[in-house]
């Protein structure tokens, strides 16, 4: 019962952030949704998504403007680190950029670069942690023996070292894609850990053993009966992934190395936090907010695919 | 307690050592993973090749051994670790070795201590969680549990100090001692930097008090419902003596190996506590090195977590053979 609510929390949650997550350029925009121009109705905020510019010369008046009427990097020199109010519900920044704008386009980064470093680590977790379990023997030894080597050293470290070394080609990536792949380059340990075990659990379970029994191949093995028993590892180990990656980068972009400014991140935000501790307390809190609901939605899904799928786990 | 049989510990010992060699691997790779090498190679301003003439750049490469093959550099590096020799500093070129040293004890203070804090308070409310499964107590535990582990060492911390130290004013913001700190007694000296560390050290433990008590939670539920324990409780022991004298006996070997595992987070944790706090540690060292592009400050930070962290891991393993009879055996 308790494994259902897991399941359904972190479904509604991450469900909830992916969608503010996706209509962000139309939820937090200076562009009003309707305006009336020289020409009736117009929607300048659609027109911006298209790639319209928005037109200066003819002078339209705001009908119905976004819930969060301000584009995430629109400067007001004359509204720094305003605490939150009617105006900006939580608050502007030190450049008096609206906080509330800049957390859900965050979003777009954190659930982007979550997802393609969940996608690198699966590229190289389940095929090691696959062969490792299922061939078992020597290949298993060699695999294991690498596994242990890096899981001494703590992500972050490795993450950290990676950035600090990258080559050239790697530096020259857009943002997103750089962190991704450093962050997939350092999370597939976990992935391959955990895929062995369940490959050499699958190997050894009875409706293998009587697969095998009756003169299934290899091929016939791996495809009828493994890989649709593994699925549901797959899937919980690509939950605890994301929420892995998007921690990652919140505290790579926190510590300054991440996605760099003026996209809003985040750990970004959370790094200014840091620096207006002492004044500005809104600049961390929601931030923050936002980063553990991510997490936690992914975690709780994680959780809940293993226990809805394994009842033995559920303690 | 019999002395446990050479054969499985020397064995652990043995992959340890195989398990080291391959730290060391990792640690060069990464390090070596620009094409050409870190003194001559372009990276832009920071690079150390792009200020200096040429001349003083291949004496630079000769003293990092740069001007020689890959493989035979790890082995001069090799042989410079087992030396005691980490190199020097591209950044203020004193010895790593030095730098390092300078460091370690604030680090290996503000680990040990949220260790200790950890185990405090973890394995009672474990136990509490254990003996009423259900209770508030229980279900209070694993909610937070799920909550903690969301939570970002530095959110958690940025939040701590606005609570702790901006509204409520009862401990310091950030740094390792007040400003006029020297001018104080002995005692009231060390009290200052006890407050100083009070919130890095509850910043770099909540994650692992949380994993801990679960762990102990799950653990003790199976040895309570053991033989052992059945046995004890059928000869009319008191809950007390069955919770100490068998269960806990019997949990505690496993916990052995899980403290093994919690060093690579700590560590991992010290980079980032010692950021939001100011403090002058490993983790900040590590941090700066990487912003420098100090390449033998960071080789030698890494290897010396890697290789804490395995010894860590090794000592745990061996512990575990001494305490299970099963394990020494087998």
């Amino acid at each position: 019962m308790a494994s259902r609510a897991n399941l359904r929390t972190g479904a509604a949650l991450l469900l909830g952030l992916a969608a503010v997550a996706l209509a962000a350029p139309l939820l937090a925009t200076d562009q009003p949704w309707l305006a009336r121009g020289a020409h009736g109705l117009v929607s300048p905020a659609i027109g911006s998504l298209l790639g319209r510019r928005p037109s200066s010369r003819t002078a339209e008046t705001a009908v119905l403007r976004a819930p969060i009427p301000y584009s995430p990097g629109r400067v007001e020199l004359e509204e720094i680190r305003k605490p939150p109010s009617t105006a900006h519900w939580l608050g502007t920044d030190g450049l008096g950029r609206d906080v509330a704008a800049r957390v859900v386009h965050g979003g777009r980064v954190s659930l982007t670069v979550g997802l393609l470093a969940a996608l690198a680590a699966l590229c190289v977790g389940l095929p090691l942690g696959a062969v490792a379990g299922y061939r078992g023997g020597w290949t298993d030894a060699v695999i294991s023996r690498i596994v242990e080597a890096v899981l001494c050293f703590p992500a972050l470290l490795l993450a950290l070292v990676v950035l600090a070394m990258s080559p050239g080609w790697l530096a020259g990536l857009p943002d997103v894609l750089r962190i991704a792949l450093v962050l997939g380059v350092t999370g597939w340990i976990p992935v391959a850990r955990y895929l062995r075990g369940e490959f050499l659990r699958i190997r050894g379970s009875d409706m293998v053993s009587a697969a095998r029994a009756s003169g299934a191949g290899h091929g016939r093995l791996v495809v009828r009966h493994i890989l649709p028993s593994a699925l549901a590892p797959v899937l919980v180990t690509a939950a605890f992934a994301v929420g892995a990656a998007v921690l990652m980068e919140a505290a790579l972009s926190f510590l300054g190395l991440g996605v760099r400014p003026p996209t809003p991140t985040w750990g970004g935000m959370l790094n200014e936090g840091k620096t207006y501790v002492m004044s500005s307390w809104w600049l961390s809190l929601f931030p923050g907010i936002a980063l553990f609901l991510a997490v936690l939605g992914c975690n709780l899904l994680g959780e809940g695919i293993r226990d809805h799928l394994d009842p033995r786990t559920d303690r | 307690m019999s002395v446990p049989s050479l054969g499985r510990p020397a064995r652990r010992v043995g992959t340890g050592l195989l398990t080291l060699l391959l730290v060391t691997w990792v640690v060069f790779l990464l390090c070596h993973l620009v094409p050409g090498d870190a003194v001559s190679v372009d990276l832009g301003e920071e690079s150390i090749g792009h200020r200096l003439p040429p001349e003083r750049v291949a004496e630079l490469r000769a003293l990092y051994h740069l001007d020689q093959p890959v493989v035979r550099q790890y082995g001069m590096w090799l042989r410079d670790i087992a030396r005691g020799d980490l190199g020097r500093s591209f950044h203020d070129g004193r010895p790593v070795s030095e730098k390092l040293g300078a460091r370690l004890g604030l680090t290996v203070t503000l680990n040990a201590l949220s260790l200790a804090l950890m185990i405090v308070l973890a394995v009672p409310l474990g136990a509490a969680a254990a003996l009423k499964p259900g209770s508030r107590a229980d279900r209070w535990t694993g909610a937070a549990t799920y909550a903690l582990y969301a939570v970002p060492v530095f959110w958690a911390g940025l939040l701590l100090q606005i609570l702790f130290s901006v509204r409520l004013e009862w401990l310091p913001l950030f740094g390792l001692e007040s400003p006029d700190a020297r001018a104080l007694g002995v005692l009231p000296r060390i009290a200052d930097r006890g407050a100083h560390l009070v919130l890095p050290v509850l910043c770099l433990s909540y994650g692992g008090i949380a994993y801990l008590s679960r762990f102990v939670r799950a653990n003790l539920t199976e040895s309570l419902h053991g033989d052992a324990v059945r046995a004890a409780r059928a000869r009319g022991l008191s809950p007390g003596r069955l919770l100490f004298g068998h269960a806990f006996r019997q949990a505690s070997v496993p916990m052995l190996t899980l403290a093994g595992f919690l060093l690579p987070g700590l560590v991992g944790g010290s980079v980032i506590v010692e950021t939001v706090f100011a403090l002058p540690g490993l983790g900040r060292m590590f941090v700066d090195a990487v912003f420098q592009r100090d390449v033998p400050v960071i080789m030698g930070l890494t290897l010396l977590s890697g290789t804490a962290t395995l010894i860590g891991i090794v000592a745990a393993d061996l512990l575990y053979a001494v305490f299970d009879p099963r394990v020494r055996r087998g």
